[in-house]
């Protein structure tokens, strides 16, 4: 309970940010509607009511320092309480939006950063104008925190544009795929959505070959282009899962011992509920794989931090394929 | 006589009302006697030392969220804190009126935003996208979806990032690859950059170099120190434009197999060449790199440099001794 308190500011800093976000935009609806303003912003209907509720009581202390009438902001009460209407009668001390806060632009900027790769970031003049733009509408120093995605822009962007032509004309996709199993497969594609964690980036599709929904790693597709054959599938129609990677009851479990620091760059592969028990300065835990294919290639760019424990063949593998590699220097 | 309490962003919201209002600015006894929410807990002639706490801390607060809360000495008694008034100048608080976003741009602002959903930036890149929405343009419905995601993973970031905020010293161990123990580190934090992936700190050390360090080396807590020195400029760009030099200045030069896995995945990758087996790469680190080609296992043998093939066979034996 000790905590409790200091959640608090933030929770009002929002809702600060939020009032003096929305006063603007109602002073420059003449009229609009609880559910027009809700959509806007993309907050519940009521969230709209209790800030509009809130604003039309408030206003400046005045001369008399008694938060007289016309100090106070006003609404039409019946148009907000009959028809679900916000029109303000009478305003003070704001006119216009809010500044940015130097972090606020500093998120956006190294957001737009990020995602340099994208088509409709493409225009390199327009980005750096919207960047300036941004710097222009923030108060204080800029915030020292930021990415820089020039790896992606130049190895995924033709892709990415390739994906985006593709559903601006309806049509599949067919590309060269790269399975997790180490197979090459010709695949026509829906495309549906694309997704990114860091550095990488993935295509969510409809395989027509799989008949089914797929996650496509962009640095695993080859020899991409756009075909005739119409889409069958659009995003509105299909629900994708909510992670970019389904497990399947065919996925082979493989005990580790693992080092306590790089347990974050196995999280993806530890299964929700996992054991995991402290044996000294390891963790033993559980990882799900589709394939040794998979597994070889991350235990051994570990090197030191993970060991496979079981079962027996799994432990083959590893050392098979670390072997293999070093009679290449051999030879 | 009950009073219902005040709720926090009514007062908040009613001391920048009245604080953008005025040209003269407040003195903090008119604030706390007349602002809505001060006001009713304000004691005239009394203690009001809990209520000037409370102003402090919305002070902070608003500042958080951009807002120019300035101060002004009074003429004749610069220094006094009594009469030092408050205010918020208007053309410094509102968005300059030729700021504005196009539909298309407003809708790459929202990605931007949707980029930080997790950790110390989401709350920012949230109330951004508030402020964005204050314009009344509507975005673009983008051709395709997308889900773009940074993940802060690193438990050095928050920290770190606090610290350069709070511009102070920080000391934290950090292991340098090959090195049996970790050094003890006390830097100026100056900037974090991700770059491939991975988030650096730029910070200056004791004797006046600036230095990157990778967050993922850094072990066990950061602790803050004592108030750093100002040290302006932009340190984002300059550990990029540096790490940039290193990546374009560092070649490796490598035997692919033709149609793997990893001769797929180089040719995916910015600046490599893949030319039938043999592979020229980039980097900036010789131990990443190590690690991944370590990963790609018989697909890959390094020809040079030989400090990159010798961390590659070393890691390899060792993968190959544990597993055996």
């Amino acid at each position: 309970m000790a905590n409790a308190p200091k959640a608090q500011p933030l929770q009002a800093r929002d809702k600060l940010a939020f009032l003096l976000s929305l006063v603007p935009y109602l002073v420059d609806h003449d009229r609009v509607t609880v559910a027009e303003a809700a959509e806007h912003f993309k907050v519940p209907a009521d969230q709209i009511r209790d800030a509009v509720n809130l604003i039309a009581v408030s206003g400046l202390p005045g001369d008399t320092a008694a938060y007289q009438h016309d100090d106070l902001f006003d609404i039409d009460w019946d148009a907000f309480e009959n028809d679900d209407e916000i029109v303000l009668t009478n305003r003070v001390a704001i006119d216009d939006s809010p500044r940015f806060s130097a972090r606020e632009a500093a998120a956006l900027i190294a957001g737009l950063q990020y995602l340099s790769a994208l088509p409709e970031n493409a225009d390199r003049a327009s980005i750096s104008s919207l960047m300036g733009k941004l710097s222009r509408g923030t108060s204080g120093e800029p915030a020292q925190v930021g990415v820089e995605a020039l790896d992606t822009r130049e190895s995924v962007a033709p892709t990415l544009a390739l994906i985006r032509d593709s559903v601006e004309k309806g049509v599949q996709l067919e590309l060269d795929y790269l399975s997790s199993r180490g197979d090459f497969e010709r695949r026509r594609v829906d495309a549906l959505r694309v997704e990114s964690i860091d550095a990488d980036w993935y295509l969510r599709g409809w395989c027509h070959l799989r008949e089914a929904v797929r996650t496509f790693r962009l640095d695993r597709i080859s020899n991409a282009e756009i075909t005739d054959t119409p889409i069958e599938h659009r995003a509105a129609d299909v629900k994708l899962p909510e992670t970019l990677f389904e497990g399947s009851p065919d996925d082979l479990e493989v005990v580790i011992d693992v080092a306590p620091s790089a347990m974050t760059l196995l999280a993806d592969y530890i299964p929700d509920g996992a054991r995991t028990d402290d044996r000294g300065d390891r963790i033993r835990t559980t990882v799900r794989v589709s394939h040794y294919h998979g597994l070889k290639r991350l235990i051994a760019s570990m090197p030191g931090v993970v060991t496979v424990v079981a079962p027996p063949e799994a432990r083959v593998a590893v050392a098979e394929w670390a072997a293999e590699a070093v009679a290449r220097y051999d030879a | 006589m009950a009073q219902v309490p005040v709720p926090v962003e009514e007062r908040l919201f009613s001391l920048v009302l009245a604080l953008l209002a005025t040209e003269t600015g407040l003195t903090k006894s008119e604030i706390l006697s007349t602002v809505q929410g001060y006001r009713q807990r304000f004691s005239k002639g009394g203690d009001n030392a809990n209520l000037e706490r409370q102003f402090e801390r919305d002070k902070d607060d608003i500042r958080d969220l951009g807002v120019p809360l300035e101060t002004l000495d009074s003429p004749g008694e610069i220094g006094n804190n009594q009469t030092l008034r408050y205010r918020i100048p208007k053309g410094a608080y509102e968005l300059p009126r030729d700021v504005v976003f196009t539909p298309d741009e407003t809708a790459l602002l929202g990605l931007a935003a949707m980029v930080w959903r997790e950790g110390s930036l989401s709350g920012e890149s949230r109330r951004a996208l508030l402020k964005l929405r204050s314009l009344g343009v509507t975005a673009d419905e983008p051709v395709i979806g997308y889900a773009p995601r940074v993940r802060l993973r690193d438990p050095a970031f928050e920290p770190l990032d606090a610290a350069i905020q709070k511009q102070v010293r920080v000391r934290f161990s950090y292991l340098k690859p090959g090195e049996e123990r970790a050094t003890d580190r006390d830097v100026i934090p100056l900037a974090l950059v991700q770059y491939q992936g991975r988030w650096h700190l730029s910070a200056e050390e004791a004797d006046g170099d600036t230095k990157l360090f990778l967050l993922r080396r850094i072990v066990g807590p950061i602790t803050t120190g004592k108030a750093a020195p100002d040290r302006p400029g932009d340190h984002m760009a300059a550990a990029v434009a540096g790490l940039e030099q290193v990546w374009e200045r560092q070649v490796a030069e490598l035997e692919v197999e033709p149609g793997s896995d990893t001769a797929t995945r180089l040719a995916n990758r910015r600046g490599a060449v893949v030319n039938g087996d043999h592979a020229t790469v980039h980097f900036v680190d010789v131990n990443i790199l190590a690690d991944e080609l370590a990963g790609a296992g018989p697909e890959v043998r390094v020809i040079s440099p030989s400090d990159l093939r010798e961390a590659v066979v070393s890691r390899l034996k060792k993968v190959a001794a544990d597993h055996g």
